[in-house]
């Protein structure tokens, strides 16, 4: 019996240490920059595979230029990029250069960890995108790099869809309390077909059998309801306080909630809240008329939509149409081994010249001014014509998320968002709560 | 002086040949939870200086609605889990040591799942459970949420745990099943015994050291399942259906970065295994433990 013991005492000992190394494992890696020799090694770290293939000849380029510096990059999915940055930061194993969105930037920029973009590129800002260095201005402090900018939103629309349903894109208006002011609707209704071929706007339309849903309303903070917001005159957030509870704003949710579940002209929110893609693989198989989206799908749509597609502007709320502009900086570490290395890098990816090859094959676009015609170029070639979403970045926007807590706000929202898609909590009362829990992380 | 010297000698030699498992224990075991011991008193977003708090993350956590609704959550699940996975695993064990045709065939099939990773397993449950174009309604020509109804989310995932288990506790039932001497059984079919009498009179009581480790081991894993769960349910599932204690601790720590509420939450989840499994072995001691060995 003592050995049973010893050997419970074992098992117990080993569960401990299973069950308490869940919160200290992290998925940290050796990461970061090297010297050899008289070469110095500098990492840059994004989640786009498409603008790594363009960054790696962008840095074949400064590489030949400069041979004192060897410039490698780091893909980690955008599925966990959040986390693993966080935890390499925080184990001082980041690289060199990293990607950072809005909704990240703020902690990084107020705890430290960020290189502050000062004057050795001055003669560079010029050249960048005013919305991205507003975007990323933090106390005063531009704290990154623009590569990305993600223009505005616009609609991909599979073209013989609608024709053949006779909808036209170009000029639809929503009203979240007025049916005689909402074209958008009734155009979303025709282009939703069941099983039987009957659109949404039959009344014998059997929505558990549909075949071609009209459109991609979901839980899409960027695609959908951000823009929702602003064009309903409502908003998300005021500096950082959230303000997602407000008339206006709950008014837009529920639009965008009743077209999943009460017309029934998108899919279920239980395919949508957790699978990013869902909707975007539906509009690729030919199963959805309208998708949308941002320029960082363009690639995505182009390369795989085998059917003639186009864009078309979002539709006008009763404040006219709102769009979200995004853009992604590429930050320095600061406690990088090689800084004056990092800082030259930077320095080469917010020059016209090291970020022409971001647009150059239609990746992204780039918010380097001056790279930009190549990204036109390259689209016009290929038929496309992306001037949608730059016309809806020039038009009204909406600020994009931004704060220290952005993060663990959202975990705090996120549960009840899903359920407010699911039409299992009302939209007002959900919003409230979400909005106080929201408001209350970090005090 | 002599014998003095030669047991400090030997107990020398003893300490050094414990050192590396020595050192094992302290470096993984020992230390790791004194840290969590120690996060547990500290407000730390793993950016910014860790501040002691004191016992501040113990009362919000006990205070915190959703971390009683996770423990619950966890219980239901072993409860689910532990009785299904066991009954068939000792059925597929019983079956399979009858040397019926095809055995050796099942015995690898069985176990397949159990060696698959378990986040790929969740990602090909989440498609044969997704509401549109998923396999199961397609078979069964429904049309239901399995993985978003607050009522199916907890034993959808349940069902996947146990599919992936059953081949583990089938395994080590079937060593304890070979190893109960032929003669015994034989000794009660001569004295009357039909199969089912020899199933619960004999085998199952010689089954219980096997019986006890499959449990023990068995509960311990129920309450740590994080991945299988994680990749079906991200985010807790339907109204927090589906949040185990594991995947609530991972969202506090890496997605909230509150590594001092997770690190209490990890020191109650660490506290609840201690307990059951000693409540386990107190139940088993009592029970006789037949030796074979003679």
């Amino acid at each position: 019996m003592k050995r049973n013991a010893r050997s419970a005492s074992l098992i117990l000992a080993s569960a401990a240490v299973v069950a308490l190394s869940a919160t200290s494992c992290s998925p940290a890696a050796d990461q970061g920059g090297t010297a050899d020799g008289d070469q110095v090694t500098v990492t840059v770290r994004l989640w786009d595979e498409q603008v790594q293939a363009a960054y790696e000849k962008s840095f074949e380029q400064f590489e030949s230029a400069n041979e004192d510096i060897n410039v490698e990059t780091v893909i980690v999915p955008f599925a966990n990029y959040t986390e693993k940055l966080r935890t390499d930061v925080s184990a001082g194993n980041v690289d060199d250069i990293f990607w950072v969105n809005s909704s990240t930037f703020g902690a990084y920029a107020d705890s430290g960890n960020l290189l502050e973009i000062g004057s050795e590129f001055d003669s560079l800002k010029g050249d960048w995108v005013p919305a991205a260095i507003e975007q990323y201005t933090r106390d005063d402090v531009l704290w990154g790099v623009p590569q990305l900018t993600d223009g505005g939103i616009a609609m991909y629309y599979n073209k013989t869809m609608i024709e053949e349903a006779g909808v036209d894109l170009t000029d639809l208006s929503w009203h979240p309390t007025d049916p005689a002011q909402d074209t958008f609707l009734p155009a979303m209704q025709k282009l939703t077909v069941d099983a039987e071929g009957r659109t949404a706007e039959d009344p014998e339309f059997d929505a558990s059998q549909i075949e071609q849903y009209g459109y991609n309303a979901a839980l899409d903070l960027q695609a959908i309801y951000f823009n929702y917001i602003g064009s309903n005159g409502g908003t998300f957030q005021e500096d950082e306080t959230f303000t997602f509870a407000g008339d206006k704003s709950v008014e837009a949710f529920q639009y965008v909630v009743d077209l999943i579940n009460e017309h029934q002209v998108s899919p279920s929110a239980a395919n949508t809240n957790d699978n990013g893609s869902f909707s975007r693989d539906q509009f690729l198989q030919g199963n959805m008329a309208v998708f949308q989206s941002g320029t960082y799908n363009l690639k995505n749509v182009s390369d795989g939509a085998d059917f003639e597609w186009g864009i078309a502007p979002i539709p006008a709320g009763p404040e006219g149409r709102v769009s979200v502009v995004n853009n992604i900086i590429a930050a320095g570490n600061p406690d990088s081994e090689n800084l004056e290395a990092t800082t030259r890098v930077l320095q080469w990816m917010g020059s016209a010249e090291g970020a022409s090859f971001i647009g150059a094959e239609g990746a992204a676009l780039p918010a380097v001014v001056g790279a930009q015609d190549a990204y036109s170029e390259y689209w016009e070639a290929q038929g496309a014509d992306p001037s949608q979403f730059a016309l809806a970045a020039e038009g009204e926007t909406i600020g994009a998320p931004v704060g220290a807590n952005f993060n663990e706000a959202a975990t705090a929202w996120t549960p009840i968002f899903n359920e407010i898609f699911l039409g299992r909590t009302p939209v007002g009362e959900g919003l409230q709560e979400a909005e106080d829990l929201a408001n209350a992380v970090g005090e | 002086m002599n014998s003095t010297r030669l047991s400090r000698r030997e107990a020398g030699i003893g300490y050094a040949l414990l050192a590396p498992s020595l050192f094992g224990i302290v470096a993984f075991l020992i230390f790791p939870i004194l840290v969590v011991i120690w996060l547990s008193l500290q407000r730390w977003d793993l950016l910014s200086p860790a501040r002691f708090v004191g016992f501040e993350n113990f009362s919000s956590v006990f205070s915190d609605a959703s971390f009683a609704r996770s423990m619950i959550v966890t219980l239901l699940f072993v409860a689910l889990v532990i009785p299904l996975q066991t009954g068939l695993g000792l059925l597929a064990a019983t079956l399979l040591t009858r040397g019926l045709p095809g055995s050796g065939f099942f015995r690898v099939i069985y176990v397949i799942p159990w060696i698959s990773a378990p986040l790929a397993l969740g990602i090909v449950w989440r498609w044969i459970f997704a509401p549109t174009d998923g396999a199961l309604n397609e078979i069964l020509g429904v049309n239901i949420e399995w993985l978003s109804s607050p009522a199916l989310a907890l034993p959808a995932v349940a069902v996947v745990s146990i599919w992936s288990q059953v081949g583990y506790v089938t395994l080590f039932f079937m060593a304890g099943l070979v190893a109960i001497p032929e003669q015994t059984v034989d000794a009660a079919r001569i004295d009357g015994a039909n199969s089912w009498q020899i199933f619960w009179r004999i085998k199952l009581p010689l089954l219980r050291p096997t019986m006890f480790f499959v449990l023990v081991t068995g509960v311990i894993a129920s309450f740590q399942a994080f991945d299988t769960i994680y990749a079906l349910t991200p985010g807790g599932g339907p109204q927090g259906t589906t949040e185990v204690i594991a995947t609530k601790i991972y969202s506090e720590a890496f997605e909230a970065f509150n590594l001092g509420r997770a690190s209490v939450m990890a020191l109650v989840l660490f506290v609840v295994l201690v307990a059951i499994t000693l409540l386990q072995q107190l139940y088993f001691r009592k029970r006789i433990t037949y030796d074979l060995s003679a």
